[in-house]
């Protein structure tokens, strides 16, 4: 989905100091309930042996991906793909905050504000990219391994680090005839299977990789059983109407007392 | 009791004479009804925007979007005509219950054996079969339409529990929102199913044109009833016979009563 603006993260892992001052900023900017948090960084822990260790952190957060899957379930239309800047945004008004995209997003970067009753994620900060300014994650970071900037725009920060990145990961999504395409792009990232949470609110995946896409209950069931359901039925009784209907336009109108 | 072998001035003398069917207030309640059902179903099919369930058409989804500006003001708009249409339709029922709620479903929404056979019948005659069997005599309303109504109820209720669930959402767990969405889809297309059926044997089929006409008039003609509602023509005649025997009697003791204070 080609948009005007094509915004990504560019995190430099080699970076990260794991001191969470992007989680604070982004919830003081979004007014984040103090349970959960839209963006986290995971600890891979001591890795090796000694005296070759290594450490490594992942800040993590909606990758705003090309093809969100939590999109293709949302059914108010509440979670969409913004046609300009390209960023996944969830409007909380048409949001019932039933989850069926918490299950979808393959990346866990959604959560659920039962005080609201709605679905919250990062938005990359779209109020303050309106005004000109970067997310308050990337604005607060001390070791400036989070960018952020448009790829469209080949002299953004972004592109330019992607440019002179020595090396980049993406945790990409394929699978139930899905590509996710995600737009946070990793520079230095150890091998990544070994990477798991440090939990700081029990909200987080457990994992840096993404899990297949899920589908509630309830999802499933509306797609596979209430939709031919309901068709089957729909059809039948069209079908019989317009039978008698056929035949009362062969057969010309009879009035039941002549 | 067949109604074809009815000489010529009788049956015109039905066909002249009326019979109430419907109360006011069922008429207005059922048309209210309908109007509630056109702009509900519209916009909450614009609402059902999931790719992944291929549902809504995109230009159908765009058109409602755009003529209510946005996601959010399209539900809004869907679920404020349900809760007026909700208030409307239970004050009617619990206000109405004992005067028209009552008699219309204890006499009127209860099958009995003549209904099970006409259920038999009925069908197979549709589609051409059994074209000598005389069909059971029927109440005020035939088996068909029995049914459909408890189809009606029962999707009803489904429709007016889930909707207010998914509007008051930071009251309920997320499964239970997540449940109540199918169940709402599927309730509404249930009725929407039978509603095919419904419309055409109102509106267009033209043996049902004086049961069209009576959800405005209220009233068939006794002819009508007749053929169609025998055993619900019956009990009206045995009504309208009773009434007469009173006027009678009323009559026979007044002039009694004037014969002896006459005397006096």
């Amino acid at each position: 989905m080609a948009t005007k603006n094509h915004y990504a993260f560019v995190i430099d892992v080699a970076r990260c100091i794991d001191c969470r001052a992007c989680l604070v900023a982004c919830s003081v900017e979004n007014n984040v309930p103090m349970d959960h948090t839209r963006i986290w960084v995971y600890d891979q822990g001591l890795q090796g042996t000694w005296p070759d260790l290594s450490r490594a952190f992942v800040p993590y957060n909606c990758m705003h991906c090309d093809n969100p899957p939590c999109t293709e379930v949302c059914v108010s239309g509440a979670t969409y793909k913004d046609a300009t800047s390209g960023l996944v945004l969830v409007d909380q008004e048409a949001c019932i905050g039933c989850g069926y995209c918490v299950a979808a997003c393959p990346y866990g970067a959604r959560y659920i504000d039962q005080s609201r009753g709605v679905v919250d994620k990062c938005t990359a900060c779209v109020q303050r990219l309106e005004v000109g300014l970067q997310p308050a994650c990337v604005a607060t970071c001390v070791g400036k391994s989070r960018l952020f900037g448009d790829l469209n725009d080949p002299t953004s920060e972004a592109s330019l680090a992607l440019k002179n990145a020595m090396s980049v990961t993406r945790l990409d999504y394929e699978g139930n005839g899905m590509d996710a395409d995600p737009n946070i792009f990793y520079l230095n990232l150890p091998d990544t299977s070994s990477i798991k949470a440090s939990d700081t609110f029990g909200q987080v995946p457990q994992s840096t990789l993404p899990r297949p896409s899920q589908y509630t209950l309830s999802e499933a069931g509306w797609k596979k059983v209430a939709i031919p359901l309901v068709a089957v039925a729909m059809g039948a009784t069209f079908l019989a109407q317009a039978i008698f209907f056929t035949k009362q336009l062969i057969e010309g109108e009879k009035d039941f007392e002549d | 009791m067949s109604h074809k072998n009815i000489p010529l001035p009788e049956r015109q003398r039905l066909r002249q004479k009326m019979i109430k069917k419907h109360n006011l207030a069922n008429i207005l309640t059922h048309w209210f009804n309908v109007a509630s059902w056109l702009l509900l179903l519209s916009t909450g099919i614009a609402i059902i925007s999931s790719p992944r369930l291929g549902i809504t058409p995109i230009w159908w989804q765009e058109m409602f979007r755009n003529l209510f500006g946005s996601d959010a003001n399209l539900i809004r708009f869907h679920y404020t005509i349900g809760f007026l249409w909700i208030f409307v339709i239970l004050f009617n029922v619990l206000i109405g219950f004992r005067k028209y709620f009552v008699p219309f479903a204890s006499h009127r929404m209860l099958l009995d054996k003549d209904d099970i056979d006409w259920m038999m019948i009925k069908p197979l005659q549709m589609l051409g079969f059994r074209k000598d069997k005389e069909l059971p005599p029927q109440d005020a309303y035939n088996a068909g339409q029995k049914i459909y109504s408890y189809f009606v109820v029962l999707c009803t209720i489904g429709i007016m529990i889930t909707g207010p669930v998914m509007v008051f959402k930071s009251l309920f767990p997320p499964i239970v929102k997540q449940i109540a969405q199918p169940i709402h889809f599927i309730c509404v297309f249930v009725i929407v199913a039978w509603l095919f059926i419904h419309v055409y044997m109102g509106a267009i089929f033209p043996e049902e044109k004086e049961a069209f006409f009576s959800m405005f008039s209220g009233k068939v003609s006794a002819w009508y009833a007749r053929a169609h509602h025998e055993k619900w023509y019956n009990q009206m005649l045995k009504e309208e016979m009773e009434w007469q025997d009173n006027v009678e009697k009323e009559v026979l003791e007044s002039t009694h009563l004037e014969k002896t204070s006459g005397a006096d």
